[in-house]
């Protein structure tokens, strides 16, 4: 019932105040301060994993862990049978074929609104749905740790063990994606395929919810990837390519020396901290 | 009358054996929930509080079964999910049934508690810079696990901390404690000494009430009494109440400031630069 | 639900600029009340109370009951507060709203807690039998300010109210109807009142008494004070809102005080006219077996 003004500074003070805990870094005459921690600010640019929350008539509303949800505009993603095929209405009804309720993707932030909240596309073969592999959530750009920006936050590692390679996708919104690699067009066009039959290949995979085959090495791998990552928030370390893939190496090491090797994928409680200690010792 | 206010009187002590301007221990810690945007842990003596923020994030049903999102509130909204201009604030208290002696399960629309979550919505939209968020909630949780005296006080630090956990912008702390009287409203004695933060006992007994404030200044954002008590003793009380609410104030930013400084020299976050201090709030 | 419009942004400018300048949209001073009117009903215990526009009904009833087996020698006090859609359409029948937990729970503050009716002198037999008291509240016409006009109503309508007279005799309790005995009034203490101040500006330095619907809508902030007119603060609830500086809310409790004390008296005087209207004819006078003298010229 009570309208609320804004008391936006202690009154009777000139002093200039933070309204947040956190970080003062200045430049010349420019005080900011980064809080310890907050929700994702998006940033035009950014590469981030959402998750579909809800289908609308004609976007999606993706959950990016950020104040407001993000939007996919049908228009901002690769339609199947050619990149730069036009919008139909037969798109429009069949949109839940794209991305449904609760499905991952990896998409880049295009633009945002004034208040903030975030326009998302997947206009590029590195973007779109995600398989085979797990999510996992920490925090992200906004202060506190968790992912943070940096060179690369997709890359390709070798699995230990007999695994096959993995994919690692950190976006910056603090949503994390493990995954078995799978051969980017390019590559299976260079192996086999001419260029013609690219599209047709893009349209069979690019929306399946499907996973592949993935066999037990690789499997325990990515969850080793997965224990990693977690025992990294927890003991407060950035998770960046970096620490990962140091921290992947440092996990391998410490599963050998344990008395059931390589299965040994447990790197929760006073391991965890081990890790850090290792990684932080470097 | 259990408590005998002419051994008071005698020695100057408390029940508990504190004089008249001694707060409590207070403990508190913040980040206590790895999953939550933003949680603390407060004691205050024997009255224990959890709080865990969730948000600022945008409200509406929760739709679809199994979707969870790490922030917690799912659901879709729409484009004009958010009514107002402002982010929400939306307060849940839970009393657990084993926080007080009498073990009595309180149920949800209790209006004792339906009155301190609107207290606390209140008194925190009043700090927040709920204006930066439009259209989203900012659901703060809280769970009584014991109850000693001071009950919505502790609730209030509580979210407090955990809303400097959560990162969202304020004006300056909001704390609270309670400040009571020695003398019953009948006796209209003079000499009546005010108490500074009441533990359950005392609360039953004597005339109290509870106040919050803003930041290091007086500025009382929130007094509740629900005590008869002579006009006259309401300046004393409230003076001691303000007082105590500065303190609780120093307690809570070293809190802050310790997790802060922890991060640090965990190499969580970076060290600022060009400033020497770290300013907090 | 249908939610009620707010006040755009313009009324609420509109609204504050004039307040900057201490000035009102009724031409009231700030700390000036709207006239408050009392009409008794015929029944005993039926106070219907005006406050402008404002309308607030109270009706307290009385029966015999089974006191609560923890409070074996207390009677029963009840104050059931019902904001219907008559009032607004964003009042809902069977839910209530937070309006209306707060002003119940304010009430029950006030009035129950702290003690204005003697619950002890409800029981007949201990354990077994007592009077159970409930005041109905209705609110008829909401145009700001319903918790000090509730509240004198709820204090009119007790205070009003008689119960049937009874008698133990031989462990034998006896009700007698009013045509018998006539009924005896509660076992009243003392008589709270609710003083509602509302904050507005970003400080919160802008204080006025008795806010009509849409100041409250503008508003930034409330405190109500219930007092009684010896000068005891029975419940004082800010709860949250622009923060005050603590020596302004002092001042606040001393006006109220003052505010109190004069609605004590306009009850005071509203009882005593209507005891004396009643007095007039009532059941003695009926009885009586006199002609009305003429008096000597």
């Amino acid at each position: 019932m009570d309208a609320r003004p804004r008391h936006l500074h202690p009154p009777h003070t000139t002093a200039i105040t933070s309204s947040l805990a956190g970080i003062t870094t200045r430049t010349n005459k420019l005080i900011s301060v980064r809080p310890l921690r907050a929700r994702y600010t998006p940033e035009v640019g950014d590469l981030v994993v959402g998750r579909i929350l809800e289908v609308q008539a004609k976007r999606w509303r993706v959950d990016v862990g950020s104040v407001q949800l993000a939007a996919l505009p049908l228009s901002a993603i690769n339609l199947p049978g050619g990149i730069l095929r036009k919008r139909t209405e037969t798109d429009e009804l069949q949109i839940r074929t794209f991305f449904a309720e609760g499905d991952l993707l990896v998409a880049e932030v295009q633009q945002l609104f004034g208040d903030g909240a975030a326009v998302l596309h997947t206009r590029s073969l590195k973007y779109g749905k995600l398989r085979n592999g797990v999510f996992v959530a920490v925090s992200g750009m906004g202060g506190g740790g968790g992912v943070v920006r940096s060179r690369r936050q997709v890359w390709t590692m070798e699995g230990a063990n007999n695994a096959g390679k993995m994919d690692v996708i950190l976006g910056v919104n603090g949503y994390v994606w493990i995954s078995k690699h799978v051969e980017t067009p390019k590559e299976v066009e260079q192996k086999h395929m001419g260029i013609t039959n690219l599209e047709e290949n893009v349209s069979a995979t690019v929306y399946s919810s499907q996973n592949d085959a993935i066999d037990g090495d690789t499997m325990r791998e990515i969850a080793r990837l997965r224990g990693v990552v977690t025992a990294l928030v927890e003991n407060g370390c950035r998770v960046d390519e970096d620490m990962v893939v140091r921290g992947y190496q440092e996990a391998v090491e410490m599963a050998m020396l344990s008395e059931s090797g390589q299965e040994d994928i447990y790197l929760g409680g006073e391991r965890g901290e081990q890790l850090a200690a290792a990684l932080r010792g470097n | 009358m259990p408590l005998d206010t002419s051994t008071y009187g005698l020695a100057l002590l408390r029940v508990d054996g504190r004089r008249w301007n001694e707060l409590r221990r207070i403990y508190a810690q913040i980040r206590t929930q790895a999953a939550a945007d933003g949680s603390s842990y407060l004691e205050m003596g024997h009255t224990k509080v959890m709080c865990v923020v969730t948000g600022p994030s945008e409200p509406g049903p929760r739709r679809g079964a199994g979707i969870s999102s790490a922030g917690g509130a799912g659901g879709g909204g729409g484009g004009a999910g958010g009514q107002s201009k402002d982010a929400e604030v939306v307060v849940n208290i839970v009393i657990a049934g084993f926080s007080s002696v009498d073990r009595k399960r309180r149920g949800r629309s209790d209006k004792r508690t339906l009155e301190m979550q609107s207290t606390l919505a209140n008194t925190l939209a009043a700090t927040l810079h709920t204006h930066l968020f439009p259209h989203s909630q900012i659901t703060i949780s809280l769970h009584v696990l014991s109850q000693d005296g001071s009950l919505l006080a502790a609730l209030i630090n509580a979210a407090t901390l955990a809303c400097v956990d959560a990162g969202i912008p304020m004006t300056d702390y909001v704390t609270a404690c309670t400040a009571g009287s020695t003398s019953t409203y009948a006796a209209n004695d003079e000499g009546a000494d005010p108490l500074l933060d009441l533990n359950h006992q005392e609360e039953q007994e004597l005339p109290g009430l509870t106040v919050a404030t803003l930041g290091e200044s007086d500025r009382v954002v929130a007094l509740v009494c629900e005590s008869r008590v002579q006009i006259s003793r309401l300046e004393g009380m409230l003076a001691v109440g303000v007082d105590g609410c500065k303190q609780v104030r120093e307690i809570l930013d070293q809190v802050i400031k310790a997790q802060g400084q922890k991060m640090i020299l965990e190499g969580t976050v970076d060290k600022g630069t060009g400033l020497n201090d770290m300013d907090l709030d | 639900m249908p939610r009620e419009a707010e006040p755009s942004l313009n009324e609420r400018q509109f609204v504050l600029q004039a307040l900057q300048d201490s000035i009102r949209l009724d031409g009231r001073e700030l700390d000036q009340y709207r006239p408050l009117e009392l009409t008794f009903g015929d029944q005993y215990g039926v106070a219907d109370v005006t406050l402008g526009k404002t309308r607030v009904l109270a009706k307290a009833s009385a029966e015999l009951t089974v006191p609560y087996a923890d409070r074996p020698l207390d009677g029963i006090f009840n104050i059931a507060t019902e904001l219907s859609p008559m009032t607004s359409p964003a009042f809902e029948v069977n839910r209530p709203t937070e309006t209306e937990v707060l002003i119940s729970r304010l009430l029950e503050k006030t009035v129950r807690r702290s003690g204005a009716l003697d619950t002890e002198s409800l029981c007949l037999v201990a354990g077994q039998k007592c009077w159970s008291i409930r005041v109905d509240v209705h609110v008829l016409s909401h145009d700001g300010n319903l918790i000090d006009a509730a509240c004198f109503a709820v204090v009119a309508a007790l205070r009003h109210f008689r119960k049937p007279d009874t008698s133990m005799e031989g462990g034998v309790l006896t009700v007698y109807t009013p045509a018998e005995r006539e009924p005896v009034p509660l076992s009243w203490l003392h008589s709270p009142f609710c003083v509602t101040w509302s904050f507005f500006g970003e400080e919160g330095d802008i204080a006025l008494l008795d806010a009509t619907w849409m100041e409250e809508q503008v508003r930034s902030g409330s405190c109500t004070i219930s007092l009684n007119k010896h000068g005891e603060i029975c419940q004082i609830a800010k709860l949250g809102g622009v923060p005050v500086e603590a020596v302004s809310l002092l001042q606040c409790t001393n006006v109220a005080l003052i505010k109190a004390k004069d609605m004590s008296s306009k009850l005071d005087k509203w009882l005593a006219e209507d005891a004396k209207r009643r007095d007039k004819g009532g059941l003695l006078a009926e009885l009586s077996a006199e002609n009305d003298r003429v008096p000597d010229i």
